[in-house]
């Protein structure tokens, strides 16, 4: 069989461009490179991936037997070459000030975004394991990296040490399933528990239960959340972005190809757990959120919420819930991403305390970064005319259509309890003034950064307009699965 | 031939075990050993799987062998953070490590 390379040209782009600024960054004296190439490397890397992987869309080949560019990993691609790249555009003036080894630092965002594609292409288990690793192992050292900083070191103990835990969890998880399914392909797996002639249901049992337990842990669904806010806290708040986009929307996408492929057969087994962890998360991330003082740690939970709604998606699994998913996740992702890179965008030019009351008066001192963040923030708790309304709308509708109303109930409940917390923040920036000055006064972005947030701005409008084109190309990625 | 029963034993015992000691060390490298712990449990389910169902392709081997080198590159990389955390604070009791709560 003849394995074509081309179809893994996005990844090999944002692997040899990690290794072009790791070599640059050993050498730099001698080659007398200065530390401004290596976020310009970054950003033409992941452009370069986001952009082969349009002209890869539409097929449908598995290499080697265990890896499948299809549409869905389309999708996760450019999901996570775009944000990559917007955040490298939004922070390096950030990460000059504040980041030691800034080479290393790039490098380890590119093999991160390897590692989370990886996770969404691969159909086997050992495939998804290395990819999984590949994105946390690099997000433990990326966290670690705020120069003088105990936090930091401490949010990065924290993460390695938990999610340790987590992956052991999960493996142990994979090795029943394994017992059970007798392959690691996925194809096999699916195969052996639809005609369930060999099928050891005790087995079975144990390792969905661990398995769901351990990519919750990846995932900061609760109970299995308790690390985040720490880390989010601790961590340089582009890692935190990194964090709450990328790495999550990686594990979602690992949910799509594993609970709506192999593990479809065996749906009932593993939809109370699921059901479970939904709400738990909707309703107990939601509600630490509101006493938070932190803004880092208050987003921290607000997307530990958000994550509830995502797995909403798998309760009544089918072709329209998980399209719809699909589509919210690139909604909740642009958000997500327009408020942190705000918030970046503001700690580059004021001293980091991570609070809210940080961000008294900003409305005056810088009028469109308060405008940015009010319409992120307005966004994910679901206003119209932005991408956080539209999508959960569609996403609520297609879980009620499978007749689970009383879920949903619960999501819209709590993502009005959301909004109380979001305002707090508006509040702050628009009713207060900054009496202590603690905000430099009249201050302006720099270019790359007004490119990054009204672009991503932008985005969020328009997908909340008119979502048309992104929702028909969840739906077309979603049809490889079934 | 010692029945697969025995293996799945031990793994259990192995990992609770493991578990325990994650919940239990305040030192952050006992946490570490305590971690390998659960994943050399790991290692024996898949060995004992794949020895017993999957004699045709031995996927569980490979795994095992994965799980052993990505172990070893988690304890390097937690080694290193340790250290980092050491620097700074002259201890490695994680007790120690309070800045991030609530």
């Amino acid at each position: 069989m003849m394995n074509n390379y081309f179809l893994i040209l996005p990844e090999i782009s944002l692997l040899l461009t990690g290794m072009l600024i790791l070599f640059l960054d050993a050498f730099s004296k001698e080659l007398g490179v200065g530390r401004k190439i290596f976020p310009m490397l970054a950003i033409i890397g992941s452009l370069l991936s986001a952009l082969l992987s349009f002209l890869l869309i539409g097929n449908n080949e598995t290499l080697f037997d265990i890896y499948k560019v299809d549409d869905l990993t389309a999708y996760f691609r450019i999901l996570l070459s775009l944000i990559l790249c917007f955040l490298v555009i939004g922070s390096h003036e950030y990460n000059d000030k504040k980041i030691t080894h800034i080479g290393e630092y790039y490098f380890l965002l590119l093999t991160a975004t390897v590692g989370g594609i990886v996770m969404v292409a691969g159909v086997e288990l050992i495939t998804m394991y290395v990819g999984l690793e590949l994105l946390s192992f690099s997000l433990y050292v990326a966290s670690s990296s705020l120069i003088n900083d105990k936090q930091s070191g401490e949010a990065s103990l924290k993460y390695v040490l938990i999610g340790g835990v987590g992956s052991a969890i999960l493996l142990f998880g994979l090795s029943m399933i394994y017992g059970s399914a007798q392959s690691t392909f996925y194809n096999d797996i699916a195969i052996n528990f639809l005609n369930g002639d060999f099928f050891n249901l005790e087995f079975l049992l144990v390792g969905l239960i661990f398995l769901i337990a351990g990519l919750g842990f990846k995932l900061s669904a609760v109970p299995f959340h308790m690390w985040a806010p720490d880390v989010y806290q601790g961590a340089p708040t582009p890692v935190t972005a990194f964090l709450s986009t990328s790495s999550k929307a990686a594990v979602i996408g690992l949910l799509f190809r594993l609970l709506g492929g192999p593990l479809l057969g065996v749906i009932e087994y593993w939809q109370p757990l699921i059901i479970l962890l939904s709400v738990l998360t909707m309703i107990i991330g939601n509600l630490i959120a509101i006493q938070q003082k932190n803004i880092k740690r208050m987003l921290a939970y607000s997307s530990v919420g958000q994550i509830g709604y995502l797995l909403m998606a798998f309760v009544g699994l089918s072709s329209y819930t998980l399209s719809a998913a699909l589509f919210h996740l690139s909604g909740y992702l642009a958000t997500n991403l327009l408020i942190f890179i705000a918030i970046i965008i503001f700690y580059t030019k004021n001293k980091e305390n991570s609070l809210i009351n940080d961000f008294k008066g900003l409305a005056n001192n810088q009028p469109f970064l308060a405008l940015i963040i009010s319409a992120g923030l307005f966004s994910l708790a679901g206003m119209p005319l932005l991408a956080g309304f539209f999508t959960k709308f569609i996403l609520f509708q297609a879980i009620v259509q499978n007749g689970f109303l009383w879920i949903v109930v619960i999501a819209v409940t709590m993502s009005t309890i959301s909004l109380y917390y979001y305002l707090q923040i508006i509040k702050q920036m628009y009713l207060f003034e900054d009496n202590d000055n603690n905000c430099v006064s009249k201050w302006n972005l720099t270019p790359s950064q007004y490119i990054a947030s009204s672009l991503l701005f932008l985005l969020v409008i328009f997908i909340g307009i008119y979502g048309t084109p992104f929702y028909s190309f969840a739906e077309q990625s979603i049809m490889v699965l079934f | 031939m010692i029945p697969l029963e025995n293996f799945l034993i031990l793994s259990s015992i192995l990992f609770c075990i493991g578990f325990y000691g994650v919940l239990s060390r305040k030192n952050a490298i006992l946490i570490l050993i305590s971690v390998e712990l659960m994943l050399a449990a790991v290692g024996i389910n898949f060995v004992a799987f794949s020895s017993f169902y999957d004699t045709e392709r031995y996927s569980g081997h490979i795994f095992a062998l994965f799980v052993v080198a990505i172990a070893a590159a988690e304890v390097g990389l937690a080694l290193g953070i340790i250290i980092r955390l050491f620097r700074e604070r002259k201890t490695i009791n994680i007790d120690e490590a309070n800045e991030l709560k609530w």
